[in-house]
């Protein structure tokens, strides 16, 4: 057993108003900066729709993530020698069309117009030439709440019958927040020619050393979720880094503190990363089961054990016995990796979303016996789709999980209307009493500290030389172009 | 004079510069070491020039270094008129290959608005250098038959003599001007090198191809800085 502490982000698909808002609070303190105005190292997407970059989920197209090869994993682009010959032009790298061209307005134009007999407009120009841009084609959600449902969301790989976007008896949304899944199988690691990218190893961030990284590019079509970015001007590659100078010091990441639906949770997961391979291995429908299983009880004596022997501080262990994420992911069994088929193990973890609790059955909603909600099969957000986004394909993972969100806003329901409730609901979700009062109160009411719990880096027994190293004062050179 | 200057201060100057800037730059300012890649921005010309331009150049290039390290196999391979002929053209062809390659990125730079803001002087006199070199050595291989040859019996020389600290001009004297500027152009680019993104040059991969899929730093075992 090969113990190792991953910092892990839950959402709360359930929860997200796609208000933006963790967008906006990354942008802010990370990539608002020449080059990186068209990333969004956190994006919120609506489901069904094609996603920022357009298609990400296309890996016909992009070639990400890996796949079986015979006993053993292979990048799905390319082999290393083949890499070696695709140096000077990487062939599968999404271009700036394929996410946007960043664009801003020209301000000054409303108060230095001359005089004349129409209004003065701020006219739009592309950040990336400084050339007037004409007409607006894209931008990072373009597809925001189904608008051009017909052009984009109809282009939902995930959809199985896509002639529900047109119909209004039929139709669903939700939203997806994406960051970095800083997976335990990166395959943007594997790709770099340079070996620019790294997983940290106490606490598993995925990092691009800026400093070692030539552009070589083949991270950014190599990460199946397309959450590496190309900087056009220092020509290197960038990405989330799980605001690790906040989390080293037990503060949340910005998107998660600034989430105002409170759908996110920050905590340390345990895994044995020895078994990680052998767990990829494993056909589409049983990965979820598999990510599960790498997944270690921070609670057992053996892995405490081994945990120590490996270097987890005791910080880190009582963190890992708390952790809200290892309650979500593992005990309830209620949060699912991101497309677990494109094989990366990714370390981000959804809560199905059961909303819209409406039927597809038309104005006569079908309900299931209980009388509150409809049956599983007729809910708008088809299972299949769910299915297909979360859980490679397994339908039953889903049911599961949405059976117990159901049993749990019943009994939650009979318990604020006074109704006896029926321990029967909670036994058939695999719920017991206790268990539900632990999971509605991680849903709803848990405050900051609850939610997140984020270790401090352990900095005490280094080296102070190595410390006065690393303790980062960001990057105070600059790249290239006029001063 | 000229001679002199050509053959004897640009090159000690041009490999000073390799030599001293180099490291300097790899250790005070990593950051700007990169290919600075446009493909980004534009992708569909960039194909046609920028494939044919290494896979045209990096073999005659690599050629040109052969020549230098392992003159008596090659003199012996080439002692064959029809080892020499096919040598000669495929050279030409990877040549011209070049050329074509380097003239389509230069174009491109050119016409494509989207790259205005990522070309900067040292891109322009770099592309142009680069064309010159390549269009002078389409020319010497054309006009000047048998390069192969008396390359290795004129210039290769001449390099030694400059590598053992003893310039010998005098075997590079006697060409006509296109073949002086070549050398000049070499020296240069060799200049420029530790100052411009040729620095990409400077780097092949190796490591990537022995080491494990999956790379970790712990801060723990001082594994780097991040």
């Amino acid at each position: 057993m090969n113990v190792r502490a991953q910092l892990v982000m839950v959402f709360n698909l359930d929860k997200c108003i796609g208000c933006h808002t963790c967008s906006i609070a990354c942008k802010n303190i990370w990539t608002d900066r020449k080059g990186a105005e068209y990333m969004w190292w956190n994006n919120v997407e609506t489901k069904p729709g094609v996603g920022y970059p357009k298609k990400w989920e296309n890996q016909e197209k992009f070639k990400g993530g890996w796949l079986r090869d015979g006993g053993k994993l292979k990048l799905r682009a390319l082999g290393k020698v083949p890499t070696l010959f695709n140096m000077f032009f990487q062939p599968n790298m999404p271009k700036l069309e394929d996410y946007y061209e960043p664009f801003d307005f020209d301000y000054s134009n409303l108060y230095k117009a001359p005089p004349g007999s129409d209004q003065p407009v701020a006219e739009a120009f592309s950040q990336v030439s400084g050339e007037r841009i004409e007409k607006i084609t894209g931008g990072p959600n373009w597809d925001d709440d189904l608008s051009g449902s017909q052009v984009y969301a109809v282009e939902d790989s995930n959809l199985e019958d896509s002639t529900l976007v047109a119909d209004y008896g039929r139709m669903f949304m939700h939203y997806l927040p994406r960051i970095c899944n800083h997976c335990l199988n990166p395959a943007c690691v594997a790709s770099c020619p340079s070996r620019a990218i790294y997983k940290r190893g106490e606490d598993g961030v995925v990092l691009v050393d800026q400093e070692v990284c030539k552009g070589w590019r083949f991270c950014t079509s190599a990460c199946p979720y397309k959450k590496v970015y190309f900087n056009w001007q220092s020509g290197k590659a960038e990405k989330c880094i799980f605001c690790f100078p906040r989390t080293e010091t037990g503060q949340c990441n910005a998107c998660a503190h600034s989430c105002v639906g409170r759908i996110r949770h920050v905590g340390v997961l345990l895994y044995d990363a020895d078994r990680v391979e052998e767990a990829l291995l494993k056909p589409d429908d049983q990965l979820v089961a598999a990510h599960r299983d790498v997944i270690l009880d921070p609670h057992d004596p053996q892995v405490r054990e081994a945990a120590r022997m490996n270097g987890v501080s005791d910080q880190w262990m009582e963190a890992a016995e708390k952790s809200p994420v290892y309650a979500l992911v593992k005990e309830f069994a209620v949060a699912l990796p991101l497309h677990p088929e494109f094989r990366t193990m990714p370390m981000a973890y959804y809560i199905p979303s059961l909303s819209p609790v409406i039927s597809s059955g038309g104005d006569l909603h079908e309900l299931a016996d209980h009388g509150t909600f409809p049956l599983l099969e007729k809910m708008r957000a088809p299972i299949s789709f769910l299915a297909s986004l979360l859980s490679g394909g397994n339908q039953e993972i889903i049911a599961e999980i949405l059976r117990k969100q159901i049993a749990l806003r019943l009994f939650k329901r009979a318990g604020n209307l006074g109704q006896p409730v029926e321990e029967s609901i909670l036994k058939n979700a695999g719920l017991d009493e206790a268990g539900a009062n632990r999971l509605y109160r991680l849903f709803t009411i848990a405050p900051y500290r609850e939610r997140n719990i984020i270790p401090t880096q352990q900095r005490e027994d280094q080296d102070s030389y190595q410390r006065s190293g690393a303790s980062g004062f960001g990057i105070l050179k600059k790249t290239r172009g006029p001063k | 004079m000229l001679n002199s200057f050509i053959f004897v201060v640009m090159p000690y100057a041009a490999l000073a510069l390799l030599i001293f800037v180099t490291p300097y730059r790899f250790c005070s300012d990593r950051l700007t070491w990169s290919a600075y890649s446009t493909q980004f921005l534009e992708r569909e010309v960039l194909f046609w020039g920028i494939n044919p331009w290494h896979y045209g150049i990096l073999p005659v290039l690599a050629a040109h270094f052969l020549g230098v390290i392992a003159p008596a196999p090659i003199k012996a391979f080439l002692g064959n008129q029809n080892n020499l002929i096919v040598f000669e053209s495929i050279g030409l062809a990877l040549g011209l290959f070049a050329l074509f390659g380097c003239l389509l990125l230069l174009l491109r730079r050119v016409n494509t608005p989207m790259l205005k803001r990522v070309t900067f002087a040292a891109d322009w006199v770099l592309l142009y250098l680069l064309a010159a070199q390549a269009l002078s050595g389409v020319y010497i291989s054309t006009f000047m038959r048998w390069g192969s040859q008396w390359y290795l019996h004129t210039a290769v020389p001449y390099l030694w003599s400059l590598i053992t600290l003893n310039p010998q001009i005098e075997y590079v004297t006697d060409f006509p001007l296109v073949f002086k500027l070549h050398a000049a152009g070499a020296f240069l680019i060799v200049a420029l090198l530790p100052f411009t993104k040729l620095v990409h040059l400077l780097y092949v991969p190796f490591a990537f191809l022995k080491d494990p899929p999956i790379l970790y730093r712990w801060r723990s075992k001082g594994a780097g800085r991040d």
